[in-house]
């Protein structure tokens, strides 16, 4: 009689056990789901800031053809940006585009004419707003990795990562003045 | 005398319903009936229709589908940024055009944007709940304009005209003074009957004309009874376009058939993400502290089993709190030692059993009040909720608990701190303040106002 109800005591506790694993193993592939969704988002945003950029290259060199080093600078960051791959390439690679589009609205500010052409206009009202949806769409992501990898690091859903092959994902950073209020500024 | 009194009072009261019958059934709206189902939509604004289409009564759904309506035309745009993250952006003003033309309720509407907009032009839907309103006065204003435009338009109309209410309130005279005469009879052998004839009058008169303010209704016309009939074919006919699953964001792709969807109410999904007439949540509060918007999750319990009952109070309450908490789990442990002992043979006597089970319960408050007394703490935030809880109530008094939560930028989660009336009757949502804090205890010794809130002044204190 008490090994029977030994027997169901740990066949009980077994069925526990077993409720709570998964329970933290669904809790963890939610999360980690969670992340890849807001990193989509964040592609959406960066391929429409990358698609911009050739319109604005086109547009300042039809008034500023001989600023051509400010100009290959864009091109070049831009196409490091389009292959770079990861979090923390992308944001490294987007950074140094962030840089070089600075420079060229540095440049493009010698040349009223262009400053007044509405299609320029457009592009950087369209580049700023997109900006800004990227530093929404970062922080989302941003939110996203915090919960993921305090499920992966803390203590018990950390046992059950370990052995899934949960691993912690890096953090989409901005450059250190970007870090407050407002992301990107050109305007 | 008195009977003879009371049966003609009674009479008098059973002959002005009667007229006010027979003044209902004729000014009673005309009968809506669904049109055949249409694509065409009016020359209405979404709002006009969620009154024609509600039985001339205003629907929450209003202002969001005013603001999907302003997102058709481009007034501002929404975008979706996560599943649960979608952004209002204000469109750039160009001054060659200068202010869109907006009726006064859309014009309320982007008002209300504007004000809660960071430096980017940008609110995320869900803070629109947040507000630089009180909601039940912003809300009245908006009604107002959206039932003045529907009547300029002839499409509605006040149930009682001008001389209908003085011809109800007039005969109202008859029944009053028939209710005082009873009043008087049945109390003539006190004081005098000038008294009880005052009192049975006035009460009487007052019930009368709150009764026909009350029935004074926003009322359809003949046309806005046809417009009705037609939108509510428009309505069958968007109820099978799926919009019901759209989100706000997808205005960009639907235009206003998605706002006339939402203000028809088929379009919930859209309307939710667009919490313009909602009172703001208590526990998920949206701070744009730092600049951009954030959802904050507020916790109003301290940690652990009895932070529910410890936390957020003021020191000399909580100690009283403690002393209360600590008698009757001494009693209950004693007991248990006494019950370990006699039939357990637990060689501990019950007095030590009684003492570690107060100190169970109030221990680690007790502790962490007496570290907040050598070294409270200063916090930096906004205050993004300000609410207060009954405490205890009685005939005479309520007593509320205040509580005040801050997003210092650390976390995504928050516990408010309990404060004082008075120092919670200063603050403002929106508010950036510096607040000197026992944080074991969650309770503000101070506040000073660092920046007073942009957008939220006479913001809303839900109780």
């Amino acid at each position: 009689m008490s090994a029977l109800i030994v027997v169901l005591v740990i066949v009980v506790v077994l069925i526990l056990l077993a409720v709570l694993l998964v329970g933290m193993y669904n809790r963890l592939v939610t999360s980690r789901n969670a992340v890849d969704n807001a990193w989509a988002q964040i592609d959406v945003q960066l391929r429409r800031r990358h698609e911009l950029i050739p319109n604005l290259v086109e547009t300042v060199k039809g008034y500023a053809a001989h600023e051509r080093q400010t100009l290959d600078a864009v091109t070049a960051a831009r196409s490091a940006a389009v292959s770079a791959t990861g979090p923390a390439a992308q944001a490294a690679a987007e950074n140094r585009l962030t840089g070089a589009l600075r420079s060229l609205f540095a440049v493009a500010e010698a040349y009223p004419q262009l400053q007044a052409g509405r299609n320029f206009a457009d592009l950087q009202a369209e580049l700023s707003d997109t900006e800004n949806r990227i530093a929404y769409a970062r922080q989302y992501y941003n939110d996203a990795v915090l919960g993921y990898n305090n499920a992966v690091q803390t203590v018990p859903t950390a046992l059950v990562a370990g052995v899934t092959g949960f691993r912690v994902r890096e953090y989409f950073t901005a450059p250190d003045e970007e870090r407050g209020p407002v992301a990107v500024r050109f305007s | 005398m008195t009977v003879l009194t009371l049966v003609g009072a009674a009479v008098a009261v059973g002959a002005w319903f009667l007229l006010l019958g027979v003044v209902l059934a004729a000014t009673r709206g005309p009968a809506v009936r669904p049109g055949p189902a249409t694509a065409a939509l009016g020359p209405q604004s979404p709002a006009v229709v969620d009154l024609l289409t509600g039985g001339w009564v205003l629907s929450d759904e209003a202002a969001s589908a005013t603001l999907l309506d302003l997102a058709a035309r481009r007034v501002v745009t929404i975008e979706e940024i996560g599943p649960e993250l979608a952004l209002v952006r204000l469109g750039r003003r160009d001054p060659a055009r200068g202010e869109p033309d907006l009726a006064p309720y859309e014009q309320l509407v982007l008002d209300h944007v504007r004000t809660l907009a960071t430096a980017d032009g940008v609110v995320a839907t869900g803070a629109l709940a947040e507000g630089a309103r009180s909601l039940g006065p912003w809300w009245r204003a908006f009604g107002k304009a959206v039932i003045a435009e529907a009547r300029a338009a002839g499409l509605s109309r006040p149930r009682w005209s001008r001389a209908q209410r003085l011809l109800l309130l007039g005969a109202g005279a008859v029944p009053m003074a028939a209710v005082g005469f009873a009043a008087a009879a049945a109390r003539s052998g006190s004081d005098g009957p000038l008294g009880p004839f005052a009192g049975g009058a006035v009460l009487t008169f007052a019930l009368l004309s709150a009764l026909v303010t009350r029935l004074d209704r926003e009322c359809g016309t003949d046309a806005g009874g046809a417009a009705a009939s037609r939108w509510l074919g428009v309505r069958e006919h968007l109820a099978g376009a799926r919009f019901a699953e759209a989100p706000a964001a997808a205005v960009t792709i639907w235009g206003r058939p998605l706002a006339y969807a939402a203000a028809l109410g088929v379009a919930g999904r859209a309307v939710a993400g667009l919490p313009v007439a909602i009172p703001a949540d208590d526990s998920r509060a949206w701070s744009d502290r730092g600049g951009m918007w954030h959802v904050v999750r507020v916790d109003y319990r301290g940690p652990g089993p009895w932070g529910r009952f410890f936390w957020g109070r003021a020191p000399l309450h909580l100690l009283g709190r403690l002393a209360i908490a600590a008698i009757p789990s001494w009693g209950v442990a004693f007991l248990i030692g006494i019950l370990l002992r006699a039939f357990l043979d637990v060689p501990v006597p019950p007095e030590l059993v009684g003492l570690l089970g107060a100190l169970l319960v109030v221990g680690v408050p007790l502790v962490g009040l007496l570290l907040d007394v050598g070294g409270r703490g200063v916090v930096e935030g906004q205050v993004v909720r300000l609410r207060r809880r009954v405490r205890s109530q009685n005939e005479n008094r309520t007593t509320y608990d205040h509580y005040v939560a801050l997003d210092d930028g650390r976390s995504r989660t928050v516990r408010a701190f309990g404060t004082t009336a008075e120092r919670w009757e200063q603050l403002t949502e929106g508010d950036e303040i510096r607040a000197t804090v026992s944080r074991r205890v969650g309770w503000v010794h101070a506040a000073e106002i660092l920046t007073p809130s942009r957008y939220r002044t006479g913001a809303p204190r839900t109780p």
